[in-house]
């Protein structure tokens, strides 16, 4: 235990220590700090600038988790069980977890550039797309394209959570008569409920704090449409804004920390329920 | 008549099955499918190979390139370092874990969690300013580090669970056999959960293969990994033809591992109700 505890110390906790303390202060350089109190705090949070790119995460991680937790649980219920069609389907799914993130996005405007394959196919069928200038677009493109890259993610997770299931459980629900959404409902959605519960939160933190993908499809464009948190965040850090960019990291990070929290704490608070209900 | 319909039935929901799937094949093909056609294409004119034709040269290129073999051997050199160092720290933390209760363990797990969930963009510029003291800037070591950060908490998740579904007893025999905690460990454990021990190692090398704020922002000057070299290769006239050669190269290795891991991949997050 030890040693993971002083790993985790060294790459995790006293960087974040450090930004805390930073982001009290004006950064020329690292000799010269400046204490300017929680200035930069309510600068960050004065502006509509911040509010506007928190609905666009909230907005998007919503879209996400729409789209990818129904999509990666459907898949994983009609996923063929053992025998190499299930290793195939798996690894399928699999494959986009290996692409690096800024890789994704090159691939990808390739794809729809019009020299690509969805490119030719769109002018083929007369679909002006043009996800440079159309907001609606650029938005389509970052949804399919972080489901692309995450559904597998969801589906082995909801696979796993299946496959734990005794086949008892479906014998018991074949006589007592249960249709296919009883049991799913009663039977699967409990039992995948952990791991299931763990992939909506790896997906909510991962979407919310998109970055190389989405600056890389349209650097926050067109006019500001999908410039998320993390996008003003980086401008800050590129901008040598660092006291500002420290602020801003802590802000981000209280955010998940307070999702993750109350999210942890419903999930306690269930367990308890249950196990009184079955008591 | 009954038993008829219903094989008609049946038959209608398998050929569904089976169509469902290969749209979502074609959908998880089709970004592949382009990458790997354009990097067989030459993109730029060139003396002797006619633009827009089917060539090797954008692989001859990058065999050619020292910076970019280099930046593949700079990649495998920090994800390796990080894959042992993870397994190492992990193994008795989860062993820990899955074995002893001890107060507070629930939250030290959900430590753990927030560790995986802090956006390495919120710790970016303090981790190159710690790590520059320590001269750990430019060097495989730092990023090997630095990665730990997520995957230790995925290792230990992964790891517990495989070493939970190990019965108590079997610990208990090895010890009334004789066996020091330390021979154990490696004797009976570490064979009895070679495949959590796999899929563990597979999950560490594709997040610390795949990430790039923490590589970039720790690679200034020189071990620049295969996906900042990619970075470099865009200019006013980028080659995307060596550029799509490279991205297909650097899927190799994740691909490899799939592969190997294919039978266990999802038998690693059954998590403790």
């Amino acid at each position: 235990m030890l040693p993971a505890v002083a790993v985790l110390l060294f790459v995790g906790i006293v960087p974040l220590v450090t930004v805390f303390n930073y982001s009290f202060f004006d950064i020329f350089s690292l000799q010269q700090l400046n204490w300017v109190g929680v200035q930069w705090y309510r600068d960050i949070l004065s502006t509509e600038r911040f509010y506007d790119a928190l609905a666009r995460s909230v907005v998007f991680s919503a879209i996400v988790l729409c789209v990818q937790i129904p999509l990666g649980v459907g898949i994983a219920l009609i996923l063929p069980r053992g025998g190499w069609r299930q290793s195939v389907a798996l690894m399928l799914l699999a494959a986009p977890l290996v692409v690096p993130s800024n890789m994704i996005p090159i691939m990808w405007l390739n794809l729809i550039s019009p020299a690509g394959l969805a490119g030719r196919t769109f002018a083929w069928l007369g679909i002006a797309f043009d996800y440079k200038f159309n907001a609606i677009h650029t938005w389509l493109v970052l949804v399919i394209m972080d489901t692309w890259h995450w559904l597998g993610l969801v589906v082995v997770l909801a696979y796993s959570g299946l496959s734990g299931i005794q086949p008892a459980f479906y014998q018991a629900a074949a006589i007592d008569g249960a249709s296919r959404f009883q049991i799913f409902r009663h039977i699967e959605l409990p039992k995948i409920g952990g791991v299931l519960s763990m992939a909506l939160l790896l997906r909510f933190v991962d979407s919310f704090m998109i970055y190389t993908e989405a600056f890389r499809i349209n650097a926050g464009g067109p006019n500001g449409a999908t410039t998320f948190l993390s996008l003003d965040l980086g401008e800050d850090i590129q901008g040598f804004n660092y006291g500002m960019a420290a602020a801003r990291s802590m802000i981000y990070f209280l955010m998940i920390l307070i999702v993750a929290w109350s999210f942890k704490t419903t999930m306690d608070g269930r367990k308890k329920l249950q196990t009184v209900n079955r008591a | 008549m009954g038993s008829q319909d219903m094989s008609r039935r049946n038959t209608a929901r398998s050929l569904l099955i089976l169509l469902a799937f290969l749209a979502l094949a074609a959908f998880i093909l089709l970004p592949f499918a382009q990458t790997l056609i354009v990097s067989f294409t030459s993109t730029l004119p060139r003396d002797g190979i006619p633009e827009g034709r089917f060539s090797l040269v954008n692989y001859l290129n990058v065999i050619r390139s020292p910076a970019l073999t280099s930046s593949i051997l700079n990649s495998f050199l920090y994800v390796m370092m990080n894959v042992a160092l993870c397994l190492t720290v992990a193994l008795p933390a989860a062993y820990a874990f899955a074995r002893y209760a001890f107060v507070g363990d629930r939250h030290f797990f959900f430590m753990l969690l927030t560790f995986r969930i802090t956006p390495p963009v919120v710790l970016s510029l303090p981790i190159f300013v710690l790590f520059a003291q320590f001269n750990l800037v430019n060097s495989p070591i730092g990023i090997a580090l630095v990665h730990c950060l997520f995957n230790i908490p995925i290792a230990i998740w992964i790891l517990e669970s495989f070493i939970a579904a190990v019965p108590t007893e079997f610990d208990e025999m090895a010890y009334l056999d004789g066996h020091s905690w330390l021979s154990f460990f490696f004797r009976h454990l570490i064979p009895a959960i070679a495949p959590g021990i796999g899929v563990s190692a597979f999950f560490c090398f594709i997040f610390s293969w795949v990430e790039v704020v923490f590589a970039r922002i720790l690679t200034v000057t020189a071990g620049k990994p295969i996906t900042m070299a990619i970075n470099a290769l865009f200019s006013f006239r980028t080659d995307i033809g060596l550029v799509m050669a490279m991205t297909v190269i650097s899927l190799l290795p994740g691909l490899g591992m799939i592969y190997f891991v294919r039978n266990y991949i999802s038998r690693g997050f059954i998590i403790k109700a």
